[in-house]
């Protein structure tokens, strides 16, 4: 089986987007909700976050759950309340 | 936990400069009240009441999550329900760094995505991706006018495919690039997630050093097959 166009162009943006990647996606799960709280907050990120940030952008399966995340968190508003 | 426990455990991860102590030991003092509340709550006398209302917070971020990505609100209500069972089971792994709500409704999300991943691919097997294992990339540039540099460059791509990764590689990357999620990829291969994480990204790392050593960089791809 060979690669469509779509394919190729989806294996050249992972080969563009590689970077040096410290996490594996479980300690990536671990830390996320801090993660997804700091960006809502628009806090600066510390170096263990930092380090969340750069699996999420090199992992699109957890970039996926990250999406998701933001946007339950949004619908709920997430307050203290809840 | 202990309050200067976190308090620890905080300063030794982040660092954070002194003229941020004061908030950062605030926030820390609230995400204690915040789990020594759910948590008491959840395991207390009345945890019927709480486990309802940890129910419904969960329907309502699923509900929203989930209607652009192929889940009803049936979907979101049946897998609040399992998270609840999950996170009910892992209280004790709560480390109180977020806030519960949050921390629970990380799980739910996981849970969801997985759930709709599985019923996505059930029926796809490897074999029937991969043919045995191929990756192959073969020259897709639409007719005898495509640009020669593109051709060069997918033609050195193909041939770092070939001599620099692996069979499973190969296997991985191509059903990544069928839309398999990791952790589906994960079981076909009778593997977890992490470590099909680091085969695929190991690969892409061979493919991009590969590629920057002919004198083809990111930029150069991207420019290209823009
Ligand atoms: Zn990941």
């Amino acid at each position: 089986m060979s690669l469509s166009k779509n394919q190729i162009a989806k294996l050249l943006q992972l080969i563009g987007t590689t970077k040096e990647d410290s996490m594996d996606c479980e300690c990536c799960f671990d830390r996320l909700a801090e993660f997804a709280e700091a960006e809502l907050e628009g806090r600066s990120l510390c170096e263990a976050m930092m380090a969340v940030r750069t699996h999420i952008e090199s992992c699109p399966c957890c970039a996926d759950e990250f999406k998701a995340l933001l946007d339950g968190l949004r619908a709920i508003g997430n307050t203290d309340d809840c | 936990m202990n309050v200067q426990v976190l308090l620890d455990v905080r300063f030794q991860f982040c660092n954070n400069p002194l003229p941020v102590l004061r908030p950062a030991a605030m926030e820390v003092f609230d995400m204690v009240n915040q789990q020594d509340e759910w948590v008491g709550r959840l395991t207390g006398p009345n945890r019927d009441d709480a486990i309802s209302e940890l129910r419904a917070f969960l329907v309502r971020g699923l509900t929203k999550s989930m209607a652009s990505r192929g889940g009803g609100d049936a979907f979101a209500q049946d897998i609040a329900q399992d998270a609840v069972i999950r996170i009910l089971d892992s209280l004790d792994q709560f480390a109180g760094r977020s806030k519960f709500t949050t921390w629970a409704m990380t799980i739910a999300t996981r849970l969801a995505i997985s759930e709709l991943r599985r019923r996505r691919h059930q029926d796809v097997s490897l074999d029937s991706l991969a043919n045995g294992g191929a990756l192959q990339i073969e020259d897709t540039t639409d007719d005898g006018n495509a640009d020669a540099a593109k051709r060069d460059a997918l033609s050195t791509l193909r041939q770092l495919v070939d001599e620099t990764l692996t069979d499973k590689q190969k296997i991985a990357m191509q059903a990544m690039l069928n839309g398999l999620a990791i952790e589906e990829i994960a079981s076909r291969l009778g593997s977890n997630r992490n470590a099909v994480y680091k085969l695929i990204h190991d690969a892409r790392k061979k493919l991009r050093t590969g590629l920057e050593k002919a004198g083809i960089t990111a930029e150069t791809l991207a420019d290209l097959f823009a």
